[in-house]
């Protein structure tokens, strides 16, 4: 009976005199940055291993699961640039853009990082590596298809 | 540094575009996969991956467009509103495609072992059905195999038995022969060539050494003496059987035709023995076949069991159904009193048994006999050989016994004058 007085008490006063909450943590920092560069180390080491294991069952020798692999050997490039986009005008603040007009842009960098600026804009164009990618993916899923249905499926376990 | 900003939006806006058409295709492929066979995992799998990326093109293609379309079109403030979602929805999608690609070791090895059990099941199935629509069928087969297995056992038993008789009279007879044949070659010695006394004691004498072959015979039978053996060629062996059988046989209207195996290996055996076998079969196919018919003599190597096949065919009358369980008893012939002492097919069977071997009979009334002796093959090293006859050989050409089965009768040893054509 105390112990419910005590708690109904503490519950009344918190009610009539209110004030910071600083039990949850904010996020209004960085980290979206930094979770959206971790999704793409976690989507670099993803595909580094579905290629280890098509590898390692022999699966690179039928056309299909080749296709596949290249495929993801291209995002693997992929995310490495767009990692690296982001590290420098996001991350690091390397570079910074700014648009002139609707068909020009200024790329600025530190002095005596001026090397920067052109790879900068090769790396932006990405899309270079994400379209074969799923070009590579399509034609592997193709070559599926045409495999007899036995020779895409594991033969035995393990 | 002012640079032109058309590649960038030339590549970001058709690229865009073109992430989405072939993530939609590639969807497309994998449930058309997925449609062909759907308890495949696999499938399921690609199909989780194609789900996950085709929601990251769709949700970074959309936000790249909207992106170049609110930047040209100068609303800049309204993308800043917008862009939060649209990285967070990237971000999100990103991870989820990356998260679903990592099982696919797990996948393949758990669809792998799916497979394994269900090919396992449908083997057991297929045994099933199989058992089910051939029960009566197999039922019958193993009931005439144990019918025909007992047969075996049954005359195999018998003939042990009256191997050791024979064996225990013929030791017992032996020495009186041995003294009443010394004692009519002393008494010889003393008399005149041209007395009457001397034509007995040599009629005694002859006969004598009859009984003595006789019994020799069933010591043969009875196994009692161990086989000289050596490497020999059996197809030496058989030839010069034919020899003798040409030298002491009419065959001008019979035709012999051989057909050896180049495969058969040679063989370590007692050669005088076997060779006794050989024309004693010989020989009796030679009485079966009369004065004209044939006679196949053929070799056949089993490399898997080690065995080689001698066959002596004939196509001679066959032997009565009635005498086919008696065939190597000793001194049963069909021969009429006088022209076979009964001995040659069970001094055969005794020979064959001593090598570790076994004689079996095919045969049917009218349509000839064949007899096919098995002799077990061993390696060059001699030492220490021992080798048993272990089970039939498989995939033997045979005619059907009078029992409406094939008629496979045990073992033999050989006679001492050759045929007995206990099968004419």
């Amino acid at each position: 009976m105390g112990a419910f007085l005590f708690l109904f008490s503490f519950l009344l006063i918190s009610l009539l005199f209110p004030g910071s909450a600083l039990a949850t943590q904010g996020h209004g920092g960085r980290e979206g940055l930094y979770i959206h560069q971790l999704s793409h180390i976690f989507f670099f080491i993803s595909m580094g291993i579905l290629i280890y294991w098509l590898k390692n069952r022999g699966l690179t020798a039928k056309p299909g699961w080749r296709c596949i692999g290249y495929s993801a050997m291209f995002f693997i490039l992929w995310t490495s640039d767009a990692f690296f986009v982001h590290l420098l005008d996001e991350q690091l603040e390397l570079i910074r853009t700014r648009r002139i007009g609707s068909l020009e842009m200024a790329i600025d960098t530190d002095a005596g990082l001026q090397w920067l600026i052109p790879l900068y804009y090769t790396a932006k164009l990405d899309h270079l590596l994400c379209v074969p990618a799923l070009i590579l993916l399509y034609m592997g899923l193709k070559g599926l298809v045409h495999e007899k249905g036995g020779e895409s499926v594991p033969e035995k376990e393990g | 540094m002012v640079v032109t900003a058309i590649p960038i939006l030339l590549v970001d806006l058709v690229g865009s575009v073109l992430m989405i058409v072939f993530s939609f295709l590639c969807l497309d492929l994998v449930r058309m996969l997925k449609r062909k066979d759907p308890g495949n995992l696999i499938w399921t799998y690609l199909l989780w991956v194609c789900y996950g990326l085709g929601a990251f093109s769709v949700s970074r293609s959309a936000g790249h467009i909207l992106k170049q379309i609110l930047l040209l079109a100068g609303h800049e403030e309204i993308w800043s509103d917008i862009a939060a979602y649209s990285g967070t929805i990237n971000t999100f999608t990103l991870i989820l495609v990356a998260s679903v690609t990592l099982f696919f070791e797990r996948i393949w090895s758990i669809y792998g072992r799916i497979l394994s059990d269900k090919r396992a099941l449908q083997e057991a199935h297929g045994e099933l059905i199989f058992m089910n629509q051939n029960l009566e069928k197999l039922v019958a087969e193993r009931t005439e195999a144990l019918a025909r297995s007992e047969k075996q056992m049954v005359q195999a038993d018998r003939l042990a038995s009256i191997g050791q008789l024979s064996s225990g009279i013929a030791h017992e007879i032996n020495n009186p022969l041995g003294i009443i044949l010394g004692y009519t070659q002393l008494l010889l010695r003393g008399e005149d060539r041209e007395s009457q006394k001397y034509e007995d004691l040599k009629i005694i004498e002859k006969h004598v050494k009859n009984c003595k072959a006789i019994v020799e015979d069933l010591l043969n039978f009875a196994r009692s003496a161990p086989p000289a053996k050596e490497m020999v060629q059996i197809h030496e062996i058989i030839d010069e059987g034919i020899n003798f059988i040409r030298h002491h046989s009419r065959l001008e209207d019979v035709e012999i035709v051989r057909e050896y195996d180049p495969a058969v290996p040679p063989l370590y055996l007692d050669e005088k023995k076997v060779r006794q076998v050989l024309v004693n079969l010989m020989m009796n196919a030679r009485h079966a076949v009369g004065a004209a018919g044939r006679i196949f003599l053929s070799t056949r190597w089993d490399g898997e069991q080690r065995l080689v096949a001698i066959r002596v065919e004939d196509s001679g009358y066959g032997i009565e159904a009635k005498n086919l369980p008696r065939i190597f008893d000793p001194f049963f012939t069909t021969k009429p009193t006088g022209e076979g002492t009964g001995l040659g097919l069970s001094v055969s069977y005794g020979i064959i048994k001593n090598h570790g071997g076994e004689i079996e009979v095919e045969s049917l009334p009218g349509e000839g006999a064949a007899f096919t002796v098995w002799l077990p093959a061993v390696l060059a090293e001699k030492t220490g050989f021992k080798t048993e006859y272990k089970k039939g050989p498989k995939g033997q050409k045979g005619r059907k016994g009078p029992d409406g089965g094939r008629e496979r009768i045990g073992e033999v040893q050989g006679g001492r004058d050759g045929a007995d054509d206990s099968h004419r």
